[in-house]
């Protein structure tokens, strides 16, 4: 008898959990992004950043010495290629202050506005929960300034590199949608033919940069770069500064009589060794920010 | 009260491990499914009622953290929990490794009917043989930590409910 009851209620526990469940579906799903339960959600969240914080302050250090010790025979090969590396890199510097300098000279003379923004350094504190999304979450919130849509970028000496946008913000924490997640897009440009086209994530496998004009020519002997395109609708700037490096192409698939053409692109940024990101904030008066 | 504090203890710590250590030691590039482990573990040894609540709470909890329609998750692990603790109320094997064997074929059920889920309501998550590979490897690396974890999680278990364990 007894069993009998306690059967009967939990199979009643069952029916109440899963009603549960599915009425929070419902209501995520009708409310969209801005739906009641994100609320809860961003509690949640905030309750679970410090954790993280402490955990990947412990974590980070040992997986840094075990890939370290990984990679210590080939260290002093990559050592000499490096000084190499950096020896072209300071002639190549030396003729880009030149440049610089006549550039900024040219814009002073045509009065082009140039993007005023500036940036937030953050740590990299966790990574998504799921196999099936690709993120990251990152120490800085809104209480530093950080809103929804803002590009997230890592430094590299050649210039910035695409790392994703802010997909939801707590005070404390915010978390970043990875270029390579399946609902990433961003418009981009190929750097020496010129042709824009939209660059969708694909998960583990490079991202596809598609509605390119049939019949491109891609640079197949040198890796040809994508970088991000800034544009303004009405006005308004669009997400992404220009400018900035998604990856190099890996793959053209460009046939005449095809209606478009389509090129795979290996990410710039290796995501599973990234530990800080700077978020860019554009200044809110776009107009003022510069004289 | 006790019991609260336990399952939102062992949730907390299963979201920080998965989000912070298992990121860095992922199978083949697959990270494992912690709160599934965690659901078929106490649905085993509890029975489907605590399963049931175990799976809601941690299904809820994961679902904050998703960028897709909220109570998907909650709604696999309450189902899956109360199956697994059900299923284990008919099996008399003395088998060491059944924990394991629960835990993987409970993960990749539980993945499946995600992912079936999330398609109906129109998530993008990527071609067929990207899911069947996180299906397999999830419940293969599942069913490899069930030993590491089990220990500690049973003796959560316990903490809960001092009378009515099953031993394995």
């Amino acid at each position: 008898m007894a069993i009998r009851q306690r059967t009967r209620s939990a199979r009643l526990l069952l029916v109440t959990l899963v009603a549960a469940s599915l009425a929070i579906i419902t209501v995520d799903y009708r409310g969209g992004e801005q739906g009641p339960l994100d609320a809860a959600g961003r509690v949640v969240s905030s309750a679970i950043t410090p954790l993280q914080q402490a955990v990947s302050n412990v974590v980070q250090p040992v997986s840094n010495f075990f890939s370290s010790l990984a990679e210590l025979p080939s260290l002093s090969r990559r050592n000499g290629e490096l000084q190499v590396q950096v020896d072209d890199l300071r002639t190549v510097q030396q003729l880009n202050q030149a440049l610089t300098r006549r550039i900024e000279t040219l814009e002073q003379l045509l009065g082009l506005q140039t993007i005023t923004s500036h940036t937030i350094a953050a740590r990299v504190i966790g990574s998504g929960v799921s196999n099936f999304e690709w993120d990251i979450t990152i120490d800085r919130g809104s209480q530093d300034g950080i809103e929804v849509d803002m590009p997230v970028v890592t430094g590299a000496s050649d210039g910035p590199r695409l790392v994703g946008r802010v997909i939801r913000v707590t005070p404390i924490s915010s978390v970043v949608q990875l270029v390579i997640d399946r609902d990433f897009a961003v418009a981009g440009r190929l750097s020496t033919s010129q042709e824009a086209g939209l660059v969708l994530g694909r998960g583990e496998e490079d991202l596809r940069m598609g509605h390119l004009r049939p019949g491109i020519e891609v640079g197949e002997t040198e890796p040809e770069s994508v970088f991000t395109v800034g544009y303004e609708v009405n006005g308004q700037p669009g997400l992404y500064p220009a400018g900035i490096l998604i990856g190099t192409v890996s793959r053209a698939f460009s046939e005449p009589d095809a209606v478009e053409s389509f090129v795979t692109i290996r990410p710039a940024v290796d995501f599973s060794t990234l530990q800080y990101v700077l978020v860019i904030a554009p200044d809110s008066d776009p107009q003022g920010g510069s004289p | 009260m006790r019991r609260t504090v336990v399952i939102v203890a062992v949730t907390v710590t299963a979201l920080l491990l998965q989000t912070t250590v298992f990121p860095e030691l992922t199978l083949l590039g697959v990270k494992p499914e912690l709160l599934y482990l965690v659901t078929v573990v106490f649905a085993a040894l509890q029975g489907p009622a605590e399963g049931a609540v175990v799976g809601f709470v941690g299904g809820l909890a994961q679902d904050f953290m998703l960028n897709m329609p909220k109570g998907i998750t909650a709604l696999t692990l309450t189902i899956l929990g109360y199956t697994v603790g059900l299923a284990r109320q008919y099996i008399a094997s003395p088998s060491p490794l059944l924990p394991a064997i629960l835990v993987g074929l409970g993960t990749a059920g539980g993945v499946a009917f995600h992912q079936a889920v999330a398609f109906l309501l129109g998530e993008e998550e990527g071609p067929f043989s990207y899911v069947a590979k996180v299906v397999l490897l999830t419940a293969v690396y599942g069913a490899v930590l069930t030993p590491i974890f089990f220990p500690v999680l049973r003796r959560a278990a316990t903490a809960t409910h001092a009378g009515r364990v099953v031993r394995f």
